[in-house]
């Protein structure tokens, strides 16, 4: 009974795409430190796209949503798994108004960091953010009609 | 797919936003490489977003982002060998080091050997024509028979993520030095495609073509082997027999111990006046009359002959071998002791 309200959740959702995919505005970047001199000969690091990225370095991931719509859209929660590749830096994600949680097994069940816990050569411990799979933001608040929200987390490539 | 139902029931009227994330391998045959993720993986993401409006749900797809993963050149060198005793006026005496790859990539090291070192006493002589080897073999010890010579530019290493190679650098020792001079020999490895500053970038240099960034270790590592001058160099084996009192070998209360100690000069040179000195363990008596020389006995007095029971101080076996060169071969002190 589940999957099959899932399966019509789902279709219901491409048909509504179908009708009008113009509700929501979500854009993903990812990013990169780079040390720069300015023009006062001074250097200073500042972001920059990210293409290449060596083992060791940061990237950081910025994803904008807007509501494009003339509706409320409340209790917006955003779900970011973190590649195999990548490291989650403690600490990293942020987003104004927002509660964030993490998962330690692949995205099914999420808790504050300090609450998960896993299970390594049959001892459970508290997990780390070496442990992290997946990154979520739960919005405090309804998503007004024509706000914009922001969420960001950083990773280091292994 | 379960999970992702799931959460569309746990999040019903609210706005989902989901990242999916993606990972390709642009090249294939690499595998995990302890070091790094490998070089030319492609590590892309895009975002979901599920919301309701107005009681209708609606799912959109993000933008796509895709990193790739850059070579990262890195290299270590590490003195494999213990200090080197030599004699002046040595040949071809080998120090062996170990290159390894600490990048994420396949790359090709140049090697370089510098034996003129500041803060030790002598600069050993790298020997022609070749002073670096490969340990072809895979033995550790210089064999020049089967060990290939370093040619640049013609075999320079070249080295998968994590893998390594083992180095002898190979140099004479000058005719001068005595007793206790210590001369130093270094290597140094150094990546091909370029080194330079941590995050300096090669563009397009890397593993199929991707940019190649200089690590940490700045593309290039050296470490410093180390000879020291011993007058004369020997060998000693100790080993231990055990007879016990009822026909066996174990080491109980009665048994006896027999030592046997080998003594070879394995260098050219003189030990003067060499004495051969052993206190008798603890826990174990010393068998009177004991002790042979190449299988001649002893007497334990202190008197003309070679050896004696010294028990002034700890009671100790004495064996007085005058002057040893190679030419005089192995010498035998045999002594035998009881387990108290």
């Amino acid at each position: 009974m589940k999957i099959l309200t899932g399966l019509m959740l789902t279709m219901f959702a491409c048909i509504a795409v179908a009708q009008d995919p113009v509700h929501l505005d979500v854009r993903t970047i990812v990013q990169k430190e780079e040390i720069v001199v300015n023009a006062a000969g001074d250097t200073e690091t500042k972001l920059v796209t990210a293409e290449t990225v060596a083992p060791g370095e940061s990237v950081f991931y910025t994803i904008t949503f807007t509501n494009v719509s003339d509706e409320v859209a409340d209790n917006v929660v955003i779900t970011n798994p973190i590649a195999s590749e990548l490291t989650y830096i403690d600490g990293s994600a942020f987003g104004p108004g927002m509660d964030i949680l993490f998962s330690v097994d692949g995205g099914q069940t999420f808790a504050a960091a300090g609450e998960l816990k896993v299970t390594e050569d049959g001892q459970e411990r508290v997990a780390t953010a070496s442990d992290f799979t997946h990154v979520r933001w739960i919005m405090q608040n309804d998503l007004q009609a024509g706000a914009q929200g922001i969420a960001r987390f950083a990773a280091v490539l292994n | 797919m379960d999970w992702q139902i799931q959460n569309k029931r746990e999040t019903q009227r609210r706005l989902l936003l989901q990242f999916v994330t993606t990972v390709t391998l642009l090249l294939s045959g690499l595998s995990a490489m302890a070091t790094g993720t490998p070089a030319g993986t492609v590590i892309q993401n895009s975002a979901t977003i599920d919301f309701d409006l107005g009681g209708t749900p609606i799912t959109l797809t993000s933008n796509t982002t895709s990193i790739t993963v850059a070579e990262r050149i890195d290299v270590t060198v590490t003195l494999q060998s213990a200090q080197v005793q030599v004699s002046a006026g040595d040949t071809i005496r080998a120090i062996l080091f170990r290159v390894t790859n600490i990048g994420n990539g396949t790359e090709t090291f140049q090697l370089a050997i510098d034996s003129v070192l500041a803060g030790d006493d002598f600069d050993p002589l790298p020997s022609a024509p070749d002073a670096i080897f490969f340990d072809t073999d895979g033995s550790g010890d210089f064999n020049i028979a089967n060990d290939l010579p370093y040619s640049p530019g013609a075999n320079d290493p070249n080295l998968a993520a994590d893998a390594s190679v083992d180095i002898f650098l190979v140099n004479d020792i000058p005719g001068t030095v005595v007793n206790g001079n210590i001369g130093r020999t270094e290597l140094t490895a150094t990546s091909a495609t370029g080194t330079g500053a941590p995050g300096t970038v090669f563009p397009g240099l890397g593993d199929g073509g991707v940019d190649a960034v200089v690590g940490t270790t700045g593309g290039q590592a050296a470490d410093v082997g180390e000879y020291i001058v011993v007058d004369v160099q020997a060998n000693f084996v100790k080993s231990q027999l055990v007879n016990d009192q009822f026909g066996g070998t174990e080491p109980i209360p009665g048994a006896t111990i027999t030592y046997t100690v080998t003594i070879e000069i394995t260098s050219a040179g003189t030990a003067t006046a060499s004495v051969f000195r052993d206190v008798v363990p603890a826990n174990s008596t010393y068998v009177a009359g004991s002790i042979l020389l190449n299988a001649a006995s002893l007497s334990d007095a202190i008197d003309a002959d070679a050896g004696e029971f010294d028990t002034s101080g700890a009671p100790t076996i004495v064996v007085r071998l005058g002057d040893l060169t190679s030419a005089d071969g192995v010498q035998t002190v045999e002594f035998q002791v009881t387990i108290n």
